[in-house]
């Protein structure tokens, strides 16, 4: 007897729900609360890289390609920032070359060999722990171990070395998610058919867990991009110098495109506002193309199983 | 199941960046070096300089000018502070050290240590302006006995600029004329923290003398808000009503029209900053700029040595003005030439 009167109740709910216009007043509320923060977010965005660009319009009118292809100057008039993007893309290579190699082989010896001792547990959570360390501490890092105990001096290739130190974490974490996605039913179909554990993690893991990877390691790529703290902490230079050649950029003075940035906003010329705004849209414009081409690459590495 | 054909195309990406800063690379390493500024053009090497941000803008100048004459030459300029400036160039890493004080025993006991010896070299002077909102009309001048009753170590907690007139009737008129009572209105202070040559320069100068006479600490009050950028204190300052502060002459001359500056009174009388009454050291608030050359580097290397020749040059020296700092006048020009020839 009492089923079918529950069945009933439970239309009667879902009509009301579906009928009624207003009834639901806390549900309205909460709409327009999240509907206003998304507002706000998008507002403060817009606002933030509107003024920017505005202010960085009389640059991008009068000397475009001067400003791109200058080195740093005390003269507003003649300030570029070539050094900038040389110095930063030099960086981007020692990271790339050395986080990218080093976080995914870590993950995937600790997600695919390493036994699921205490252990490895305990070094999975300090490497989450190490992701959330302020980017100052690895600059004082770098600092101790790279430009003084190894001698490097205070080079690009310190401060490369720092950067990489520094979202090599991120690298091994977003890896071993991207690991820890491919269902066990892949690996056990390899190793059914004969497979050792290598060429399953070679020809099923890491084929499928590819866009994963790609898309975790090149944010963490524009991350280190936007440091500023940790290579002003190695030596990156926060006022000019002359030389435009790579080579001099490796063993001698160099710069990123944040240093500049950080550099020119506290200049008292009235000029170096439009300038640093102008280095700002650069930044940004790297670092959005650096993210279009993770989420390109995640598409055309997507795949269902 | 399909298993992915393209796995190997990752390494083709990042063969492309570095081939493409391969080609950025030859693109960039013939840059357009023309005109004509010092030096024969015939000296080669690396030139480092470091020290005060403060100077930095100086020595950057005099650099570019002089490496544009010299294509063989290459150098950088960096602005850590004067401290940090001192600290590299004793142990032998910088050539030049940009500093806005004269070096301490301390420093130069290192550098003594470290079998360093330089050549003290003043270029410049550079003025503090005692700045506040251009809204705050009722203050035009302050002596430096208003100063250390609004800023000095025992004006700590003067929320109000008429909570300092009970310490302002303590110390009288002597030293320059007292201007309280002062306006019932807030006080908000910025300006440069310890770290900073300009917070040094502002006790040294003007806080030091009455702090002594009065058994107090050589410091400033400690709470105010402190920023090692010049353009946030003079946001800072443009932004608050009754606010005061200090930086150097030439933030302040820039912002001139955001913020303004006040007469200041050493004693001989109210005199505002401007270049002339800074060169002439009639503005009682100034201090000269140096550059500390490493005597040894600059024996053993020509490009050094013609460095330094062009910065003290006419030429070179121009760059003082086109800072926006005050230039020596002839007679201290004239002295820091003689000190640099007889190293």
């Amino acid at each position: 007897m009492t089923a079918p009167v529950q069945a009933l109740s439970a239309r009667g709910v879902v009509e009301r729900r579906l009928r009624s216009d207003g009834g639901d007043r806390l549900g309205l509320v909460l709409q327009v609360a999240l509907l206003l923060s998304l507002l706000i977010s998008l507002g403060v965005l817009v606002v933030l890289i509107g003024d920017i660009v505005v202010r960085s319009l009389p640059v991008f009118a009068e000397r475009p390609v001067d400003f791109l292809g200058s080195a740093l100057s005390s003269r507003p008039a003649r300030a570029g920032i070539l050094q900038g993007i040389l110095g930063s893309v030099l960086l981007m290579g020692f990271v790339a070359a050395l986080a990218l190699p080093l976080g995914i082989g870590a993950a995937v010896y600790l997600e695919e060999y390493a036994r699921d001792t205490r252990a490895a547990r305990l070094i999975r959570t300090n490497i989450r722990n190490l992701a959330g360390v302020p980017a100052i501490v690895y600059g004082l890092l770098g600092l101790a171990v790279f430009v003084s105990s190894l001698g490097l001096g205070r080079t690009l290739v310190a401060g490369g070395l720092t950067l990489a130190v520094l979202v090599l974490p991120v690298v091994v974490i977003t890896t071993s998610e991207a690991l820890r996605a491919v269902p066990a039913t892949i690996r056990e179909a390899a190793f059914g058919v004969g497979a050792t554990r290598w060429e399953t993690i070679r020809s099923h893991v890491l084929p499928y867990a590819a866009p994963g990877i790609l898309t975790g390691t090149i944010l963490s790529l524009a991350r280190a991009f936007g440091e500023t703290a940790p290579l002003l902490m190695v030596g990156a230079i926060a006022g000019t110098f002359t030389s435009t050649a790579i080579g001099d950029m490796l063993t001698g003075s160099y710069t990123a495109l944040p240093t500049i940035v950080y550099s020119w906003s506290g200049q008292p010329q009235d000029e170096f506002r439009a300038l640093t705004a102008a280095a700002i849209v650069v930044l940004m414009v790297v670092i959005l193309l650096v993210n279009a081409s993770a989420i390109l690459l995640r598409n055309r590495y997507d795949r269902k199983w | 199941m399909k298993l992915p054909r393209t796995w190997r195309q990752p390494g083709s990406t990042l063969a492309l960046v570095v081939g493409a800063s391969l080609v950025l690379a030859a693109c960039s390493s013939n840059p357009d070096r023309s005109g004509n500024a010092g030096g024969t053009g015939d000296v080669a090497g690396d030139i480092v300089i470091s020290g005060s941000s403060t100077v930095e803008p100086i020595s950057s100048i005099v650099l570019e000018d002089f490496v544009v004459a010299n294509p063989g030459v290459d150098g950088s300029v960096d602005g850590p502070g004067t401290g940090d400036g001192f600290a590299l160039f004793c142990t032998g890493e910088t050539d030049i050290s940009d500093a806005s004080r004269a070096i301490k025993d301390e420093e130069a006991a290192i550098c003594e240590e470290n079998g360093v010896s330089y050549v003290e070299l003043q270029v410049a002077i550079d003025g503090l302006s005692i700045i506040t909102s251009p809204e705050n009309a009722d203050v035009s001048c302050l002596s430096f006995g208003d100063l250390y009753a609004l800023l000095g170590p025992e004006s700590q907690g003067f929320d109000a600029w008429s909570d300092a007139d009970a310490l302002a009737g303590e110390l009288g008129d002597g030293y320059g004329q007292i201007h309280a009572p002062y306006p019932d209105a807030d006080l908000t202070v910025t300006a440069p923290g310890e770290e900073s040559g300009t917070f040094d320069s502002f006790v040294e100068l003007v806080i030091a003398e009455i702090a002594e006479e009065r058994g107090q600490d050589e410091t400033t009050r400690p709470d105010y808000q402190t920023a090692a950028d010049d353009n946030v204190i003079i946001e800072n300052i443009a932004g608050a009503a009754g606010s005061l502060g200090w930086v150097g002459f030439a933030f302040a001359d820039e912002s001139s029209d955001s913020v303004r500056s006040l007469e200041v009174d050493g004693g001989d009388g109210c005199v505002a900053p401007t270049a002339e009454t800074i060169a002439s050291g009639e503005y009682p608030i100034a201090r000269p700029l140096f550059i500390y050359v490493n005597a040894d580097e600059a024996a053993a290397r020509p490009e050094l040595t013609a460095f330094v020749d062009y910065y003290l040059s006419d030429a070179g020296i121009a760059a003082v003005s086109e800072a926006d700092y005050v230039a020596l006048d002839a007679d201290a020009l004239a002295e820091t030439r003689a000190a640099w020839a007889g190293r």
